[in-house]
């Protein structure tokens, strides 16, 4: 008995130039044909010419409620007191024309309410409102082709949050899109092929391109591999002229040229990373490297620290870390081994001031309530007793503390 | 030449040494034998055991470094490096004297990986391939080099244990919060005190081979498992008889996975490590079911129980391997029996899940809380696993019946054990809400992808080879052992 190799990746040089072609044929008609249709059941506006996008930067916004400060990456808006943000801009375009209103907002969590206010010339005195969705902390474009009050010269829009924010709510800008195909492949290959740097989710997930995509590539792909497939088989039934009888062979090619696709994308992403770190890191030592990091001054202020602290050899001494961020704190405890480190992983306490004994250190980052009197010198923090300490090092929101 | 090109030469010396070790062992022991009914296949056999090797003698290394400490001696390139060396020598010896060294031999195995004899279509394709590799490599190594540890867990569970044992020079305990607040004596404490020491241990090596402190450099591990991996899957496709070109695919669909690069890149956390060793595990006793070869079975053991000294749920992944040895040795009963394990599991679990029990740190719960969407979003709508769910949902349609059958039955027992093991942690205990926000899901996931990729690529061997008989060729070393043995 002689096993032969798979027909999948050995056959007839004849045979395999024709499944080549096949499958490759077959791939992208496959491919034109789930993109026409996605197309056809998404457009909105004329296949052929249509107007172009409106688009309006940050700068042209108003905070009506709330409080705006305008940065290099956009407006950041703090909630007002009783929680709502309102921010508007003055518009003129026809509503039929434009079907889709997006916003570029960031730092939007669930369960904030958010929702897109406008005013037209059809109904100057009423202002209109639409709820928000919200999707993976931005804003998800808005469909107003239904919407009875999408109608008329639209004057002016406004985006309106209700809810605690975490953090201040940044806002890029706003877009009115017209929602010919020309513009959704073109958002699609914006989405798909958009740099998505490392972060601190990446190693547990990536997410393939921009953060929210209206069409995710595995998914498309994965269509395109099963329409080809079918015509593939319907063609080996029906007209095994043009394809030959039907091999598994084109079915795997097709479904490796559609991994392949999505392996170019991931390694795209890739080399454009490398350049970024390339750039942050190349030619620098460890030392070097931890400076020019996201915590870099946290990674400073450690390194000014353990210059105050006696070397670190067995028993090293005990040292606790302390910050309100729990970054900051793992961070500051990481750069502080092999000092005989304590500091709380997950909650933002302070150790219980027994455990704290003469010859202990403490160490302070950007940690509010705590509290030294110098002239004493005592060191207290909320809920606990005094205790006696001896300032090492002060540093901008940064301290070092000797437990007596 | 510079001091930093010093520590780099050192730091390549000091992975050669486990490397050889592992390798060495392996020549010693002969393994792998080949099929005696199949032709010698040098370049699947040597990528087998060099990808093997890394494996073996990365373990062996930190087993030794455990004993160092038992034994009070401090960690440097004497007490570690020397006797890892010297044990590799001997090894060697043996091997040279059985004639398994030679000139010619190792001329033809690099010439068969570089090389191999196929069409002209399958050559370019080939070269294309490995080009294609090869760029992903020197992307991942890039990042490795300049990039200082970066996740999150890496810094607060990990790299924490190599910074203090690379410094003390030996293995200190680490501790839980209140043992160590009450004063527990030379004891040290992290978010997981618990965890355990081989993946530090190799940073530890990293940066005792280094000389120095470095948290980019002492990561090439990582670097080198991906590489080790990659030779170990083209190695067992190839001794499992898939096509030159069919097992370069197979290693390229394995490294091509985001989630794996991502683990390479930002290196630091376990499941990669994980991941390959229970994947060669598996896929040693697939070979163990085939041939019957004790060294196959022996490999098999020492990867499996060494799943536990790489991350504590590995002990759960180890156990996923018995459904195969038991349909291995039991071919007619074994699948019912296997099916009978899976039912009594499920009554376990619903005791166990009534009174709430922790079981490795998971709660189980009796309340069916899977995350369906941010499942789906992980697996089929993100770039993690580029089209693996896709096509494993295919193959599983089209080949169920080859997968329940010799000789692919043992390593689909398996795979499904793998399966219904994450299908507990994400829907009957607390992990399900990691799931929802997806800190654990891809990463318990990794453990098992490499495996799934494997299979698949089996099973359409199975499925598009055709043989000049009506029995496939390795069912007959299944369908060998005795039916008494069911008995």
């Amino acid at each position: 008995m002689t096993p032969v190799e798979s027909p999948a990746l050995a056959a007839a040089p004849g045979t395999h130039g024709r499944s080549t072609i096949v499958g490759v044929l077959i791939f992208v008609a496959a491919a034109a044909a789930c993109l026409i249709g996605y197309l056809a059941l998404t457009a909105r506006g004329p296949w052929f010419g249509g107007p172009p996008a409106l688009h309006w930067a940050a700068a042209d916004f108003k905070v009506t409620r709330g409080t705006g400060r305008l940065g290099p990456g956009g407006l950041l808006v703090t909630p007002d007191a009783s929680g709502t943000v309102v921010v508007s801009l003055n518009a003129s375009f026809r509503s039929r024309d434009y079907p889709v209103i997006a916003w570029d907002a960031a730092n939007v969590p669930e369960g904030v309410e958010v929702g897109l206010l406008w005013n037209t010339d059809y109904k100057s005195s009423s202002m209109f409102s639409r709820p928000l969705a919200i999707e993976a902390g931005q804003v998800a474009p808005a469909d107003l082709a239904d919407v009875r009050d999408w109608i008329g010269t639209v004057g002016g829009l406004a985006l309106v949050t209700r809810g605690a924010l975490a953090e201040p709510l940044l806002l890029r800008g706003v877009t009115a899109r017209p929602m010919t195909p020309g513009e959704i492949l073109s958002d699609r290959l914006a989405e798909w092929f958009a740099f998505e740097p490392w972060n601190g989710a990446s190693i547990n997930t990536v997410t393939g391109g921009a953060n929210y995509q209206d069409l995710p590539l595995p998914v498309i792909l994965a269509t395109i591999v099963l329409v080809a497939a079918l015509i593939y088989a319907a063609l080996a039934r029906w007209v095994p002229g043009a394809v030959g009888a039907f091999r598994p062979a084109v079915v795997a090619a097709v479904f490796l040229a559609a991994w392949f696709v999505l392996d170019a994308r991931w390694q795209w992403n890739l080399v454009r990373q490398v350049g970024a770190t390339y750039a942050q890191y190349a030619g620098k030592s460890w030392r070097e490297r931890h400076l020019a990091a996201e915590d870099g001054p946290l990674f400073a202020f450690i390194e000014k620290a353990r210059a105050k602290l006696p070397p670190p050899v067995e028993p090293a001494a005990r040292v606790f870390m302390v910050a309100d961020a729990n970054y900051f704190r793992d961070r500051g405890a990481y750069h502080l081994y092999p000092y005989n480190v304590y500091f709380d992983p997950w909650r933002n306490t302070m150790p219980p001031s027994s455990a704290l004994h003469s010859g202990d250190y403490l160490v302070a980052y950007r940690r509010a309530g705590l509290q030294y009197d110098p002239t004493q010198e005592r060191l207290r923090w909320e809920g606990a007793e005094p205790i006696a300490a001896e300032l090492l090092l002060v540093d901008a929101g940064a301290a070092l503390f000797r437990i007596r | 030449m510079s001091e930093t090109a010093m520590s780099y030469v050192a730091l390549v010396l000091g992975w050669a040494i486990p490397w050889l070790l592992g390798f060495a062992i392996l020549l010693a022991l002969d393994w792998p034998r080949p099929d005696p009914g199949a032709s010698l296949e040098r370049g699947g056999h040597a990528a087998l055991r060099l990808g093997y090797g890394y494996f073996v003698g990365v373990l062996l290394l930190t087993l030794w470094m455990r004993i160092l400490s038992v034994f009070g001696a401090r960690f440097d390139w004497l007490t570690i490096g020397a006797p890892l060396l010297i044990v590799a020598s001997a090894c060697l010896g043996i091997a040279a004297r059985r004639r398994a060294v030679s000139f010619v031999a190792t001329r033809d195995a690099v010439t068969a990986l570089w090389r191999p004899q196929l069409p002209r279509w399958q050559r370019i394709a080939w070269l294309l391939l490995l080009a294609w590799l090869g760029l992903r490599f020197a992307l991942l190594a890039a990042e490795v080099a300049w990039q200082p540890l970066y996740p999150w867990d890496a810094w607060v569970q990990w790299a924490t244990k190599a910074r203090v044992w690379y410094e003390l020079g030996h293995i200190v305990p680490f501790v839980r919060a209140d043992a160590w607040l009450a004063g527990a004596a030379g004891a040290y404490f992290d978010a997981s005190p618990n965890y355990p020491a081989t993946v530090p241990l190799q940073q530890v090596w990293s940066s005792v081979a280094l000389g120095h402190w470095d948290d980019s450099a002492m990561n090439w591990p990582w670097f080198l498992t991906l590489i080790a991996l990659s030779l170990a899957i083209y190695g067992a496709l190839r001794d499992a008889g898939v096509p030159s070109l069919g097992a370069l695919i197979g290693t390229w669909l394995v490294s091509s996975l985001p989630l794996v690069d991502v683990h390479v890149a930002l290196a630091g956390y376990a499941d990669l490590m994980m991941g390959a060793v229970y994947t060669l595990a598996a896929l040693a006793l697939y070979r163990w079911t085939l041939h019957r070869d004790r060294c196959d079975a022996g490999i098999a053991l020492l990867l499996a129980l060494a799943c536990p000294s790489i991350k504590i749920p590995g002990i759960v992944w180890a156990l996923t391997l018995v459904p195969g040895v038991v349909v291995a040795l039991l071919p007619n009963r074994g699948l019912k029996l296997v099916a009978l394990g899976f039912g009594v599991a499920a009554l376990a679990l619903l005791a166990l899940g009534k009174a709430e029990t922790v079981i490795l740190g998971y709660r189980l719960k009796l309340a069916f809380e899977p995350s369906w969407r941010s499942l789906a979003e992980s697996y089929f709508f993100f770039a993690n696993w580029h089209l693996l769910w896709y096509g494993a949902i295919a193959l599983t349609l089209l080949g169920t019946r080859r997968l329940t059958k010799p000789p692919l039955a043992p390593l689909t027992m398996i795979v499904a054990a793998g399966v219904v093991f994450l299908f507990v942690v994400f829907a009957f205990t607390n992990a399900s809400a990691w799931v929802g926000d997806y800190t654990t899901v891809n990463r318990a996931t990794l453990h098992l992808a490499p495996l799934l990729v494997c299979l698949g690529v089996l099973l359409w061997n199975e499925m598009t080879t055709v043989t000049h008989t009506s029995v496939p060729a390795h069912a007959t070393a299944l369908a060998g052992t005795p039916v008494a043995a069911d008995a």
